[in-house]
């Protein structure tokens, strides 16, 4: 067996995990190798010191003193939610907002727009025309600016401005 | 009251179902908390710490592995993160450790045994904080703290394969750093 080998072995030693078979190849290796006994010892004064060493007492009071700071804990829990929900209501109220906004333009009802003659007539699918064809067809300029003038003294003057 | 019980009255609110956990655990996270740090008022913390995310945890413990072992790898976790985050970790030259041993061997003439295991084992915790974190923790695991080789799997969510070689070469670099103190000689054998 070569130290490497019988080095894993003695680590192992430690923790009881090694086979009849292997510690006694282990007993046989470190019967002549010097260096490997060096080291076993090494490792056992190592454990040992590193197992048998005492801790200091947990302080007093640590329930206590754990639970005080559950609470306070709690508190701040408290604290936080708000905080995390206060600071998610701004986008939200800004989403909420524009929503409403959009559908006030939406659904709103639409404000009462006013025909021009043009868009009346039309609507009314009447000719704007009829009367001024009359004028046109009239031969003779005289007789077309008298056709004008009794037309305008009539009381249909005012139906030739078609108010819707 | 089982301790299964014990922590489903916790989950449920039961503060002094929880009281009595934190009593029977509160020495072994303050003492893996200590093997990690050195230090009694920063342990005391961690410990605390530890049992505040282990009472805000509770609902997700699903019972599969004992709640020793979930609450050691909660522990286990939050002592590294701290580490980590303070960045503890005290690089010891060899010719610091060496000059320790000197002193102890001067000292050692001088003062009683006691002093000499105490100094022995200051020696050797300066050495472990030069080792890399996990093998500081498979260490203190193992050889401090005394778990099995099957907790400390399942508490590091190991293989125990890894346990193993990890254990084995955590140890044989701790003895490396120490042994100029504890022996003197070489090897005649072909390592």
């Amino acid at each position: 067996m070569k130290c490497k080998r019988a080095e894993t072995f003695i680590s192992r030693a430690l923790d009881s995990l090694l086979s009849v078979e292997e510690e006694e190849a282990l007993r046989i290796h470190l019967k002549d190798c010097n260096a490997c006994q060096k080291r076993k010892k090494e490792y056992s004064v190592m454990i040992d010191t590193l197992r048998d060493q005492d801790f200091p007492e947990v302080k007093p009071y640590f329930w206590e003193r754990l639970q005080s700071r559950l609470k306070e804990q709690r508190k701040y829990d408290v604290w936080s939610l708000w905080k995390r929900w206060s600071l998610r209501a701004v986008p939200l109220s800004i989403v909420a907002v524009v929503i409403l906004a959009l559908g006030l333009l939406l659904f709103l009802p639409q404000p009462t727009h006013e025909l021009s003659q043009t868009e009346a007539l039309l609507l009314r699918d009447s000719l704007p025309y009829p009367e001024s064809l009359t004028f046109l067809e009239e031969e003779g300029a005289e007789n077309k600016s008298m056709q004008i003038i009794f037309t305008a003294m009539e009381e249909k003057q005012d139906t030739r401005r078609y108010f819707p | 009251m089982e301790e299964n019980e014990l922590v489903q009255r916790s989950i449920q609110g039961d503060e002094q179902a929880f009281g009595v956990l934190v009593k029977k655990y509160k020495t072994k996270v303050f003492n893996l908390a200590f093997g990690l740090t050195r230090d009694r008022e920063i342990a005391d913390d961690l410990a605390q710490e530890v049992f505040i995310k282990v009472y805000y945890a509770l609902e997700k413990f699903k019972f599969k592995s004992a709640f020793g072992t979930w609450l050691y790898r909660i522990a286990v976790n939050h002592v590294r993160d701290h580490l980590r985050k303070i960045k503890k970790v005290r690089y010891i030259s060899f010719d610091d450790i060496h000059k320790e041993s000197r002193l102890s061997e001067e000292e050692s003439n001088r003062r009683e045994s006691s002093r000499e295991k105490e100094h022995r084992i200051q020696l050797l915790h300066q050495a472990l904080q030069t080792l890399p974190k996990k093998h500081q923790l498979i260490l203190t695991l193992r050889d401090i703290q005394g778990h099995s080789y099957e907790e400390i799997a399942s508490i590091l969510r190991l293989s125990p394969g890894t346990v193993d070689s990890r254990l084995h070469r955590a140890r044989k670099m701790l003895r490396e750093k120490i042994a100029p103190f504890l022996s003197q000689g070489g090897g005649t054998h072909e390592m």
